[in-house]
């Protein structure tokens, strides 16, 4: 069941004509695709076309050899991935990037570092000014808290986390920078259906009640069908279709990349 | 049972976020201070100040300091011995050539020299990592200790190598008897702490921790690498440096450059591991328990020794040191890597229910 | 100029000895990816064990041959035992630890193994005569005037650390053990998982260290006599690893060379105009340096980070 598509006028980011290499390795050839404001965009294809890849691109971790990415209309070849997340986006990792060493309740508040300002003095001394700017967050992160339903595990060290909660305070993080455009790797990994869901419905939430740009990759074809506008799809690092899932589902590039036969 | 924390809601997330929310260790920690400032002054002797207290108040400071860096930051530091001889030469020059500057004044912005040199040598550690970055620390140490012999400014020209601090007063009390200079170390450490605390519960401790946990997610979420870790060495070089004045000042009172060498460094350390990576408390248990292993070992082993017609000689007493030392390293390591501190909050947990079994 | 040469050669030569103290560092680094901090106090513990043994046995009238040959075994035996409780002890229970807790172990190790030989052989210095010549000699002689000062000992060290080196690079590249150590250093849960046994590798390992820092520690033993000082030859090789890589033979030697004669050529040109005394610094700052534009060493493996 596809969802019922909706137009879009502006595009957010565009991504022209990116190689990457590591050595001899080539991850992306040529790739070239936009998102557009407020969709949903898939990216999907099988192991190793380079998802992860064109996505540590967007955020600036890879460094592609050639090609430019254009993020709200500013176009650069290269970007530091603070200044990504400066510019308002944000992302989960495929293997969990939590901070192992800290809480449910202080990962999602390291996503609100960049909107904290108070410098050495003030924190040092906490009354006052810190400890207002504290709270305020605070109030931001608890939102969020209700929001993904983790209130109980806030104060558990997130390393002792089961998998499924590990996503879901990744997520928080996340979210919790009020990102324009949020990259997902895999959101969904290793869920059972009840946890996919649930997943489900937080991007779809988070999509319609903030207008947060979605791009995620997503191996369930269910999934991607059901709640993405668009979808890109990847096979050696090549983009090899682009466009709504009703026509993706049925090209026969699409088809034979998955089930395997050569071309 | 006595730990029972039912009972206590927190309505306000600021009531959630105060330094000791659970009101038993509010009580336990205030007494503490109580006793350590109102009590002790009466009932020490001046044995007990110069070899037990004064020396655990100052290096409980220096490893708070160390422990920011190491503990929250995760950059290895082998050079902090360094840092507290640019912290007590930076004190005892700015008495020497700003001499109407009180004492006191002079210990606190020595924090300040040792802050700026800590931001230079923690610039490498914005490209290199792990033990990479502790080889990077031992240069420190080792150009601190050539410097502080060779380059005669910093001693004043002094013909002999070691220099002699100030007398301590303040307002023309005369502050140099070790009560005094107890009192003085304990404040110091006390205020500081607390900074410290603060400064760790807030955004710039979560971005050192982030750094520590996993530097890339950091980066990736918006933490500048640079500001993160250069605050932490500037913040972590401030309280050793100041630890630094203090030991020269108020303990040692003259002192030559082989104070501060790579020995106080492996100290300083070895407090941190014992005590705890990542935890102010740590820092304090790790320091009282690296200052009385040596008097111990020092009564205890002679006569353990003349039981088996052995006869311990000094130098056999620091070998068992190092030995007893390097093993409870490896101990910690092994068994508690989050050092006396865990095991204290392991003992709190026990406490909840003592003495009911479940 | 033959002032020149013959402190750049006391420098290479230096150098060669500082190779060999590295060596173990690297051996071990290679198979178990652990930084052995206590590489120095393994060398001062075999060279302690050397020339007690020695000692021991010329008092009781063995002829010279056969006391080196039974303390140089006594002493290797003593090494076994510190590799076996080592990896029982310590490495066993660190397995798939981050390496900074490793290091951090070893560290321990070192002030453990520090004070257990100083109580159990003495603490005091133990010249020891291993049957190496000691004397200066002079070279080249025609080439310039009086001919250039080397001392014979340190030249017979390069060459023992030669023939080290030959034997360790044919051991890692010929041999099965060799094999399985390369595999143990790049992942151990893989390594195990092909049925290669951790734990006797790296006792494997750990003695061959040890072994390595028994000749080293009879080389610089002879040359400075047998004193606790010996175990801060860890601090010097450091930055010859920084500069050879921490994985390569080759580099070990080659970073040695490089830090013998830097060192020795900044301190006899260099140091009069900063006060003298910058041997101590001069390595460590050299490797700062060189870290700063090549954090991986001259030899060793660019690491790429995933996320």
């Amino acid at each position: 069941m596809a969802a019922p598509s909706r137009s879009f006028n502006e595009v957010l980011l565009t991504v022209e004509n990116i190689s990457l290499s590591f050595g001899g390795v080539k991850a992306l050839t040529d790739i070239s695709f936009d998102i557009a404001k407020g969709e949903v965009r898939a990216i999907i294809g099988p192991n190793g076309a380079g998802k992860s890849s064109m996505l540590n691109c967007i955020n600036g971790f890879y460094h592609p050899q050639q090609g430019a990415i254009t993020y709200k209309g500013i176009k650069r070849a290269r970007m530091r991935p603070h200044e990504a997340a400066e510019q308002g986006i944000a992302r989960t990792f495929q293997n969990i990037a939590l901070f192992r060493g800290m809480s449910t309740l202080d990962n999602i508040m390291t996503g609100r570092n960049l909107r904290m300002n108070r410098g050495l003095f003030w924190q040092a001394l906490r009354l006052g000014p810190a400890e207002r700017e504290e709270i305020e967050h605070r109030k931001v992160v608890e939102r969020v808290i209700d929001f993904l339903e983790i209130q109980h595990i806030r104060k558990v060290p997130v390393g002792q986390l089961p998998y499924g909660l590990q996503k879901r305070v990744e997520l928080g993080r996340a979210l919790a920078a009020e990102p324009e455009l949020l990259l997902l790797d895999e959101p969904m990994a290793g869920m059972n259906l009840e946890e996919k869901q649930d997943m489900c419905r937080f991007v779809l939430d988070v999509n319609d009640e903030f207008g947060t740009t979605i791009c995620l990759i997503e191996h369930d074809m269910g999934v991607v069908m059901d709640i993405s506008d668009r979808v890109v799809v990847l096979d050696y690092g090549k983009k090899i279709g682009d466009g709504v899932p009703d026509v993706i589902k049925n090209d026969q590039a699409v088809i034979d990349a998955y089930l395997g036969v050569s071309h | 049972m006595i730990y029972r924390e039912a009972g206590q809601y927190k309505a306000s997330y600021q009531a959630d976020q105060a330094i000791f929310p659970i009101a038993q260790d509010r009580f336990v920690v205030l007494a503490l201070l109580a006793v350590a400032f109102l009590v002790v002054p009466f009932v020490a002797s001046e044995y007990v100040y110069r070899a037990v207290l004064i020396p655990t108040v100052i290096l409980a400071l220096a490893a708070i300091g160390l422990n920011v860096l190491m503990g929250y930051c995760g950059q290895v530091s082998l050079g902090s011995g360094a840092f507290m001889g640019v912290g007590a030469y930076a004190a005892y020059n700015l008495t020497v050539h700003l001499p109407f500057l009180n004492p006191f004044v002079c210990i606190l912005l020595s924090g300040f020299f040792a802050a700026a040199i800590g931001i230079v040598f923690g610039i490498p550690s914005l490209r290199i990592k792990g033990f990479y970055l502790a080889v990077a620390t031992l240069a420190a140490q080792f150009f601190g200790d050539w410097a502080f012999l060779r380059v005669k400014w910093i001693t004043n020209y002094t013909p002999s190598g070691s220099v002699n601090a100030p007398p301590l007063q303040l307002f023309g009390w005369d502050l140099s008897s070790p009560t005094a200079n107890y009192l003085v170390a304990l404040l110091f450490t006390v205020v500081l702490g607390l900074a410290v605390k603060n400064i760790v519960r807030g955004h710039i401790g979560r971005q050192w921790m982030a750094i520590r946990d996993m530097d890339i997610a950091a980066e990736i979420i918006g933490v500048r690498p640079m500001y993160a870790k250069l605050t932490a060495f500037a913040v972590s070089s401030f309280l050793i440096g100041v630890a630094g004045a203090l030991w020269a000042f108020v303990y040692l009172g003259s002192w030559e450059p082989a104070a501060f060498d790579i020995n106080r460094s492996f100290q300083l350390m070895f407090m941190v591991i014992i005590g705890g990576l990542g935890s102010i408390l740590g820092s304090v248990l790790g320091a009282i328990f690296i200052v009385l292993i040596p008097i111990f070992l020092n009564q205890a082993l002679p006569p353990l020794g003349a039981l088996v017609g052995w006869k311990i000689s000094t130098a056999t007493v620091s070998h068992f040191e190092a030995m007893i030392f390097g093993a409870l390293i490896v101990f910690f390591l092994v068994v508690e890597p989050h050092g006396l501190a865990r095991l204290w909050s392991v003992a709190k947990e026990k406490l909840r229910l003592w003495p009911f079994p479940h | 100029m033959g002032f020149f040469l013959e402190v750049l050669i006391g420098g290479l030569l230096a150098g060669v000895l500082y190779s060999l103290v590295a060596l173990g560092f690297v051996l071990i680094f290679k198979a178990s990816g652990v930084f052995n901090f206590a590489q120095g106090a393994m060398v001062l513990t075999a060279a302690l064990a050397l020339v007690r043994a020695l000692d021991l046995f010329e008092q009781w009238h063995w002829p010279f041959g056969v006391a080196l040959a039974a303390a140089f075994v006594f002493a290797a035996a003593v090494m076994a035992i510190v590799a076996w409780v080592a990896e029982r002890l310590v490495l066993r229970k660190l397995v798939n630890q981050e390496g900074i807790i490793l290091f951090m172990a070893t560290i321990g190790v070192t002030f453990f193994l520090e004070g257990l030989a100083q109580t159990v052989f003495g603490a005091d210095v133990y010249p020891l005569n291993i049957g190496l010549p000691k004397d200066p000699m002079f070279i080249l002689e025609s080439l310039f005037d009086g001919g250039i000062l080397v001392n014979e000992l340190d030249v017979w060290a390069a060459v023992i650390a030669g023939l080290l080196v030959a034997g360790l690079a044919l051991f890692f590249q010929r041999t099965r053990i060799g094999r399985a150590l390369r595999a143990v250093a790049d992942d151990h849960a893989a390594a195990q998982s092909v049925g290669i046994p951790l734990n006797q590798i790296w006792f494997i390992v750990w003695l061959v260290a040890g072994l390595v820092a028994l000749v080293a520690g009879a080389v610089w033993g002879s040359k400075l006599g047998v004193q606790f000082s010996l175990s801060l030859l860890a601090l010097k090789a450091l930055p010859v690893l920084i500069l050879g890589g921490f994985t390569s033979v080759p580099g070990a030697i080659i970073g040695g060379l490089v830090i013998g004669a830097g060192e020795k050529i900044s301190e006899v040109f260099l140091g009069p105009f900063l006060g003298g005394g910058i041997e101590i610094w001069f390595a460590y700052v050299l490797a700062l340096l060189f870290l700063l534009v090549r954090p991986q060493g001259m030899f060793g493996e660019r690491i790429i980070e995933r996320v």
